[in-house]
């Protein structure tokens, strides 16, 4: 299991569009990735999941990874994080 | 007549078409092949996703990409594995595919709406629509087209979907009215985009109509007239040209600079209350922020905001402006506006209490992470801080010397900010007015609030029927005010703007020329009505309105005289 925290850095946080790319990204790992975020653990695979956490600019959130791809789901998930989720 | 929310400007005349919400009611029962009821569902959600595919193309077309990405966002939601496998888990366990997708959704639609974050509630919306779509599907009821809708079509709804929204044809659909949304739902965003004349939340619409008979929306009133008259229709018919004439002459004045008859430019800028009108300023090409009020970060919540979370919302609000001057109020608490963590006693009189500058001053910490969340944002773009309800000198330099200790509490900390920001004074008190002259050596410019200005000068409280007569702008002795201030300002090279509704009025537009007003700042919509406005005046002609008017010595005459002439 691997784990880092980021700060969410685009305007409107993690609303329709950057969630939905983000969970699309993750998708693709056969590792679960979880986003931690006031104490609520979010699938990140979950676009719906995503936007029901409400998780606004500026809030900083662990991602944790556990699989067989652990270290690059992580590693693609904080780049695409500090990078402001292509907005 | 019926009564509504005028969402989206204009007039209509034409057949209704009445959408009655087909019946979605099923039977729940044990499945027992479990494998065809999932590959029932799977089919179902390919239809689903094939058909939005066709409505976000058909949205594109008529109201444009950002529209017709609300429907790709169902596509996305549908696709969603969490969702779709609490579905298929639901079917698995024997449920049928109707019931699994029912108990699904509302799990997210009760989710979304707890959340009280309106972005977040607004996706309640659509896992609504989506509920629908596919319940239509696996039940075989057909949806009603409104694509087959013949030119002079009035749609009356319960609730305008955005699945129904992207059937409209722009050139059929003459009107809109339904029994619920709100100026920002997204049939409200959608009705403006295709510009097709709305009134929302009228309430008992449906049952009202039968269909085919002929109304009336007035989209700009928010009412719509039934069995209208032979002269209602031929009034409205006329009104309905001269709108579209003039929408069309205003888009002539989309992307000009604000200028006068003889070239002379100005500043045309927008009032905004969240970030996100920023958005809309800029798109409806105001040049900068006039006045962005700070309120709404406060509001609604039950502790103070972070500097974190105030300089993200200034930050966003420049971004959005890409760049354009923004002039950010500082808090402006007390008088009508109450704040129920601030704990602020009651008072006699709010209006002359203890609000604005005043509150913000005693509360010194409060008032600095704000200050420092200005001027961190500034380092991203042109923004300017403005100081409300100042009275007295002391007021603006206290404010200043507070700016000069953000300054060097950021700076000791190695925290970008800007240096060099303006810091300005909303001329918006009696007082302020009397001793603009003394102000204007130590603010770097000056807005004036015409709205406070007003009330505080005539002491009238315009919500209040016995007195709201005395509550003008083209009062002699508000306009005197203004008219020294302009004069003040300018005397000692400040620019002075106005963000009070004034500013957009036709009647005082003439006289703020003569005067020497250098911005006008707005609400978004009346951006072009005040830029076709500014042109069509010479200053030599607006001089010679305002010595007139500077002239007469009652209210009366000068509405009376400027009516005439505009």
């Amino acid at each position: 299991m691997v784990s880092k925290k980021v700060t969410l850095v685009n305007a409107q946080g993690f609303h329709m569009r950057p969630a939905s790319v983000f969970a699309t990204a993750m998708g693709k790992y056969s590792s679960n990735v979880t986003i931690k975020h006031n104490g609520n653990d979010v699938n990140a695979k979950s676009l719906l999941n995503i936007i029901a956490a409400c998780i606004k600019c500026g809030s900083e959130v662990e991602i944790v990874c556990d699989g067989p791809d652990e270290n690059e789901a992580l590693a693609e998930a904080v780049g695409m994080i500090e990078s402001g989720l292509g907005e | 007549m019926l009564k509504g929310i005028g969402a989206s400007e204009g007039y209509g005349i034409g057949k209704v078409m009445l959408i009655v919400e087909q019946s979605l009611e099923y039977t729940p029962k044990e499945i027992i092949d479990v494998d065809a009821e999932l590959e029932r569902y799977r089919n179902a959600v390919d239809v689903f996703c094939d058909n939005t595919m066709k409505q976000a193309d058909a949205l594109k077309e008529s109201a444009g990409e950002k529209e017709s990405e609300i429907m790709m966002g169902h596509i996305a939601i549908i696709r969603d594995p969490f969702m779709g496998g609490e579905i298929e888990n639901l079917i698995k366990a024997n449920q049928c595919a109707e019931a699994a997708v029912e108990q699904v959704c509302k799990m997210f639609i009760d989710m979304f709406s707890a959340t009280g974050d309106e972005l977040t509630m607004q996706r309640a919306a659509d896992v609504k629509d989506i509920r629908d779509g596919l319940l239509s599907i696996l039940l075989g009821v057909s949806e009603v087209k409104i694509s087959d809708a013949p030119p002079g079509t009035v749609l009356v709804v319960k609730e305008l979907t955005p699945s129904m929204t992207a059937g409209i044809k722009k050139e059929n659909i003459v009107g809109i009215i339904t029994e619920t949304g709100s100026q920002t739902s997204h049939s409200a965003i959608l009705a403006r985009a295709l510009e097709i004349p709305a009134v929302l939340s009228v309430t008992g619409a449906v049952p009202h109509f039968s269909g085919g008979e002929l109304v009336i929306v007035n989209g700009s009133a928010g009412e719509v007239i039934t069995a209208p008259s032979e002269a209602q229709v031929e009034e409205y018919t006329a009104r309905r040209e001269a709108f579209l004439r003039e929408r069309r002459e205003l888009e002539n004045f989309r992307g000009k600079a604000t200028a006068d008859a003889d070239g002379s430019e100005y500043e045309l800028f927008c009032n905004i209350g969240t970030p996100k009108d920023a958005g809309k300023a800029f798109e409806a090409d105001g040049e900068g922020v006039g006045l962005f009020r700070t309120e709404f970060l406060f509001m609604d919540r039950n502790a103070l905001p972070t500097e974190d979370e105030q300089f993200e919302a200034y930050k966003q609000a420049s971004l959005m402006m890409r760049g354009k001057p923004v002039i950010i109020r500082t808090l402006d608490i007390g008088g009508d506006k109450e704040i129920p963590y601030l704990g602020l006693a009651k008072e006699e009189n709010p209006f002359m209490g203890f609000r604005a500058i005043r509150y913000c001053l005693k509360n010194r910490d409060m008032f600095k992470s704000q200050i420092k969340a200005i001027l961190r944002a500034a380092a991203f773009g042109d923004i300017r801080i403005m100081f409300p309800l100042i009275t007295a000198v002391e007021e603006l330099r206290q404010g200043k010397e507070l700016v000069e200790e953000a300054k060097a509490d950021l700076k000791a900390s190695g925290i970008e900010f800007d240096e060099n920001i303006q810091v300005g004074v909303m001329t918006e008190t009696a007082a302020s007015g009397v001793i603009a002259d003394l102000l204007a050596e130590e603010a770097d410019f000056f807005s004036i609030g015409t709205n406070d200005l007003t009330g505080y000068t005539m002491a009238a409280d315009r919500g209040n029927a016995d007195v709201g007569y005395l509550y003008s702008p083209l009062q002699p002795s508000v306009l005197r005010m203004i008219r020294r201030i302009i004069k003040c300002g300018r005397a000692k090279g400040i620019p002075v703007g106005m963000c009070g509704e004034a500013a957009a009025d036709p009647m005082m537009i003439p006289l703020l020329i003569s005067f020497g007003l250098t911005e006008f700042s707005v609400s978004a919509p009346s951006v072009l009505k005040v830029r076709k406005n500014i042109a069509k005046w010479t200053k030599a002609e607006a001089d010679a309105i305002t010595e007139k008017v500077m002239s007469m010595t009652t209210e009366a005459e000068i509405t009376a005289y400027l009516k005439t002439v505009v």
